[in-house]
């Protein structure tokens, strides 16, 4: 077995509104990922897969508060760590972030080589301006990104061009874990398909030793990922392998969303969209028992208080529901009779 | 120099000549378009009681003649243009036989003096602390911010009137009015000065008061709007420390409100008008004012024209400056 | 609608905006119905100080009660021996060396004083000595006044009045016990704020003023605001040439900046034609251009709308696409920028009146003129008399204070991404 990279046990975090409310978003999340492996979270907005990237930082400023649960990055416990020391040793080189909206990453004043000279000096890392230039002119060429653009500022370059800058600003540093929230969604398909080909190409370049990668675009993480992950309402619902999860689907959620959505297969030509009902919870006052109860068309009266625990069913596959496999996979194989 | 940013200059040089050219023509035509003749207002003051008609009317023609008014309108047209070019604007009416550049001449570095120092300081001021605002919000937005506005909501006059009453009428620290004391004599000399920087004080913090307001409460909702960009949420995952991500959103912030200190110096002499007629204070306001009072169109039309000439200067030069500047116009300009 | 009705009263600074200047309003409106009298009649002297006014007259002529106030005795020695009095009488004292310990001019002394002033002042002595301070024949002439006026005062005890002439004249006694009702007073006049320069009631006056400005502001406004929108809509959805000009137009507007064009149109009006009506609709046509402005931009990023380009090729008119497809969808702003314009406009009025450029009446009251008229007969310097102009500011500054918090209220509800 490879060694794993990353490992979080029970993280759980909340926000805190205006009016003192604690909002938990991410509930008791526990996850692992092999060096060299890459792991896909899908769920619909609001379902905290973006709050779970935050979480996994390390670094948390209001209204993102950490409550409990450990993040170990290649053995090191990081959640314990004062926020400065995080903020020197952890982000950007343990775990590095790309954010959502690219087009307004960067800032729009300073130019991306002043900006990665910024980057460095926030690490202490003894560079002369000269060597930070060769460094970053090198990795640009490296992950074929023009040398022209350290010249420019943000609001000069098109928007696929800066989604990829941000990406290789953020993995300056080589991280260990990188975060990804949505890196592509609002790129135009040419440009997804390079920042996407970017991504792995620094994996398979060992630039970068993991990856976590948030979307709700399930056929893109079926492509790019090794494993998915399944969240809702701030729990993970179900894990597997990409194959695994976008055939053979076990929660109802899962199975919800996979059928919400087409996967560019042979044989998916005539297969029907069919549209959750209903809207995720309010995690203010989180339901009982299961948290998908409420919009889950299998429920049984059982489902709505009793705590669901998180099982292991096969290896590497784990789910959250009240009725076994088996169980689901009858029901499943007779609707799909239908 | 980019294909775009020859274009844009371009552009812009073309827009100033053709809107200098309009405010021209606005500057000349609407004041001689007011009802009633100014010459019967003139020679009605100067002439002896006992004139005979024919006298008047020789007076009437005499001064129609000095201020040109028997020429037709597009003769008055090029000798006003003349007279500007020439920088006399022609003469006064209501202090004949001055020429109205002495009168300008007079009041303008009284003005500059007062007014220069005032907006950087009261810019200054304001953006510091628009910005400390932003970044200390708690405190500051529960009970300093309903205050803030409503001190903000005072209209000029009405806090220079408040200053006036209050440290020169009731607690006597500060003189009434002028520049300084009527007896002396302008020179180098210590009493001089020492009356010049006492009479200073009070026109010179209204306006700093009023400037605070504008920009502070302009640098708060900007610093804010920057603190909330993404650009902060990433700059603080890459692991930057919080002091240098505060330069930034402060430079970003700032950069806009160049603008507003560009064009308080651009509209100087407008904005010096409410200051300088409350404290009486001999600048260009001063004068402005009392031609307004004495219909002394000459003046007003040189004061106007300066005006906007100083503006439109001022947002041209803004105009270069941003290009280079900030990149944000450069690349929304040069398209 | 009626959710973004309720969503707008819940804006606590809406709300507080809306309250302050529907009780301006809702003043403007009632006061009127209870002083009934000419806002503009003037009623005596200028500058009289706020106050409660009773006939001398008219008091002998009514009915009195005996009250008796413990202090009232010393409430009159207060009244009748200034506060100057009592330190010139105590620097005189120290001057001599007589033992001023345990002695200051606080009321419960005055006795005190006055009794050892009684017992050293001496106008040969004074004139002998020359004590420090008092040496000069004006401070010693100035300390025999006082002496004087002191002694005087301390005699009265009972007053007798009389009224009418020769042989009707009846004498009244006036004791020191004896009051009047106010309310039965045949006059009396409460000025909350005094007389202003004209002699008029300046809370009155105030009030009608405000009502006037508010009006001037609202025609102002809706005169901007009606122009801005029209080209507003029209260049940003016509565009083209159209666009063109109608911005040609407007960039002349912003260069020259809009009081020079407010002085340069204001003159070539005439004196005679300068009404309030008029000054609000020269402040209305010179500020219409940043609401074009922005109308327009909002306007431009509407118009290749999907439910835009449906209306268009449904072949629906102009107007039409312009009522239905893109006026709600910048209705919110437009309401938003009604409300600065009328708040610009009521400043805009104050600040041209108060540079002699208001309307050219004492008729009607605006709220510039009265700081302007307030200016002009010295109620800041000579008179110093708060009262005639520091209401006036006041109420300016509540006025833009109240329609600048709406604003903002309405801007939070509008763009809830400013509610952080």
């Amino acid at each position: 077995m490879a060694k794993k990279i990353l490992e979080v046990k029970q993280l759980t975090t909340k926000y805190i509104t205006r009016q003192g409310e604690d909002v938990y978003s991410v509930d008791h999340v526990s996850l692992d990922i092999e060096e060299g492996k890459s792991l896909g979270i899908a769920g619909e907005s609001g379902c905290g897969k973006s709050t779970l990237a935050l979480s996994l930082m390390g670094y948390y400023f209001p209204p993102l508060h950490y409550t409990s649960g450990e993040i170990i990055v290649d053995g090191k416990n990081i959640s314990g760590l004062d926020p400065d020391t995080v903020r020197k040793t952890v982000l950007g080189s343990d775990v590095a972030y790309i954010p959502q909206a690219a087009m307004n990453a960067l800032n729009p004043t300073r130019k991306v080589g002043k900006f990665i000279e910024d980057v460095m000096k926030a690490h202490e890392i003894k560079m002369t301006k000269a060597e930070v230039r060769e460094m970053a002119e090198q990795r640009f060429k490296l992950v074929g990104l023009p040398v022209e653009a350290l010249d420019k500022y943000s609001v000069e370059l098109s928007g696929g061009m800066r989604q990829r800058v941000v990406i290789a600003v953020s993995t300056i540093l080589n991280p260990k874990v990188l975060i990804a929230d949505e890196p592509s969604s609002a790129l135009d398909v040419t440009s997804q398909k390079l920042v996407i080909k970017m991504m792995k190409d620094m994996m398979n370049m060992g630039l970068v030793k993991s990856m976590i990668f948030i979307t709700h675009e399930l056929p893109l993480l079926y492509n790019v990922t090794d494993d998915i992950m399944v969240m809702y309402a701030g729990q993970i619902v179900e894990r597997g392998s990409a194959h695994d999860m976008v055939f053979d689907p076990v929660h109802p959620y899962s199975r919800g969303l996979m059928n919400s959505i087409l996967v560019p297969e042979e044989g998916n030509r005539d297969v029907k969209l069919t549209a959750i009902p209903g809207t995720p919870p309010n995690l203010k006052h989180p339901p009982a028992g299961c948290r998908f109860a409420e919009r889950c068309r299998y429920a049984k009266p059982a489902c709505f208080y009793s705590v669901m625990p998180i099982t292991e069913f096969a290896p590497g596959r784990t789910y959250r529901c009240n009725m076994s496999v088996d169980e689901l996979r009858e029901v499943y194989a007779r609707e799909d009779a239908e | 120099m980019t294909k775009g940013m020859k274009k844009y200059f371009k552009k812009k040089i073309f827009w100033f000549i053709i809107t200098f050219i309009a405010a021209v023509i606005l500057n000349f035509i609407l004041p001689r378009m007011m009802p009633g003749d100014p010459v019967n207002a003139i020679v009605g003051k100067s002439i002896s009681p006992g004139a005979t008609p024919e006298q008047v009317q020789e007076q009437i023609e005499f001064y129609k003649h000095q201020f040109g008014l028997d020429k037709n309108l597009l003769g008055q047209f090029f000798d006003f243009v003349k007279n500007a070019a020439k920088g006399t604007f022609g003469i006064s009416y209501s202090q004949y036989p001055r020429t109205v550049s002495d009168i300008i001449g007079a009041g303008v570095w009284w003005t500059v003096a007062l007014q220069l120092p005032a907006i950087l300081t009261g810019w200054i001021l304001g953006n510091l602390l628009g910005a400390l605002a932003a970044y200390r919000r708690g405190v500051f937005d529960k009970v300093l911010m309903p205050l803030s506005l409503f001190i903000s909501a005072i209209p000029a006059f009405g806090a220079a009137v408040i200053l006036l009453v209050v440290f020169a009428v009731n607690l006597g620290v500060a003189p009434v009015n002028g520049a300084y004391e009527p007896g002396l004599v302008p020179g180098f000399n210590a009493k001089f000065i020492a009356s010049v920087i006492s009479h200073y004080q009070l026109p010179f913090w209204s306006i700093v008061l009023i400037a605070i307001g504008g920009q502070a409460v302009g640098m708060r909702s900007m610093s804010i709007y920057e603190l909330n960009a993404d650009y902060v949420k990433y700059s603080r995952f890459l692991g930057i420390k919080d002091g240098r991500i505060v330069r930034y959103v402060f430079r970003n912030a700032m950069l806009p409100q160049v603008t507003g200190l560009a064009m308080s110096i651009g509209t100087m002499v407008g904005g010096a008008l409410v200051a300088e007629t409350i404290f009486s204070y001999p600048g260009l306001g001063m004068a402005m004012y009392s031609a307004i009072t004495q219909s002394d169109y000459p003046v007003i039309s040189a004061c106007t024209l300066i005006i906007t000439l100083m503006v439109l200067i001022a947002s041209f030069c803004l105009d270069i400056i941003y290009a280079f500047i900030d990149p944000r116009v450069k690349a929304a300009q040069f398209d | 609608m009626k959710h973004t009705l309720k969503n707008i009263f819940h804006s606590p600074r809406f709300v507080v905006g809306f309250t302050i200047f529907m009780i301006m309003l809702l003043t403007v409106l009632i006061y009127p119905y209870i002083i009934t009298r000419d806002p503009l009649a003037g009623l005596g002297k200028q500058f009289l100080a706020p106050g409660t006014y009773v006939s001398v007259y008219d008091i002998n002529n009514t009915g009195t009660y005996r009250v008796e106030l413990p202090d009232a005795a010393l409430k009159r020695m207060e009244s009748s021996v200034p506060m100057e009095d009592r330190e010139t009488i105590l620097a005189f004292l120290t001057a001599k060396g007589v033992d001023v310990s345990g002695l200051d001019t606080s009321n419960d002394k005055v006795d005190d004083l006055l009794a050892l002033w009684k017992e050293n002042y001496d106008e040969a002595d004074v004139k002998a000595n020359k004590y420090e301070g008092f040496s000069t024949q004006a401070k010693r002439k100035a300390l025999k006044r006082m002496d004087t006026r002191l002694n005087g005062d301390q005699s009265a005890a009972a007053m007798t009045v009389t009224s009418g002439e020769g042989e009707d004249a009846v004498s009244k006694t006036v004791a020191d016990t004896d009051y009047v009702r106010v309310d039965e007073v045949a006059n009396a006049i409460t000025l909350p704020l005094g007389t202003d320069n004209f002699g008029r009631d300046t809370l009155t006056e105030l009030v009608k003023a405000t009502g006037v400005s508010l009006v001037i502001g609202l025609i102002a406004g809706t005169i901007a605001t009606l122009l801005g929108l029209t080209v507003g809509l029209l260049a940003g959805y016509v565009g083209g040439i159209v666009d063109d000009i109608l911005m040609f137009i407007a960039n002349l507007f912003t260069v020259i900046p809009g009081f020079v064009l407010l002085i340069l149109i204001y003159y070539s009006v005439g004196q005679e034609a300068r009404g309030a009506t008029t000054c609000a609709i020269v402040i209305g046509v010179t500020s219409w251009v940043w609401t074009a402005r922005s109308v327009r931009s909002q306007v431009i990023s509407l118009r290749n709308r999907d439910h835009v380009n449906l209306s268009k090729l449904s072949g629906h008119s102009l107007i039409r696409i312009v009522t239905t497809d893109i006026l709600p969808y910048i209705a919110s702003y437009v309401v938003m920028a009604f409300i600065l314009q009328v708040s610009s406009g009521i400043l805009a009025e104050a600040q041209l009146s108060l540079l002699g450029l208001g309307p050219k009446t004492t008729d009607v009251p605006t709220l510039g003129l009265m700081m302007n008229w307030a200016k002009l007969f010295g109620a800041y310097t000579s008179s110093n008399a708060w009262w005639a102009y520091f209401p006036v500011i006041l109420v300016i500054a509540l006025t833009s204070f109240s329609l600048n918090l709406m604003n903002t209220g309405l801007d939070q509800v509008f763009n809830p991404t400013l509610r952080d």
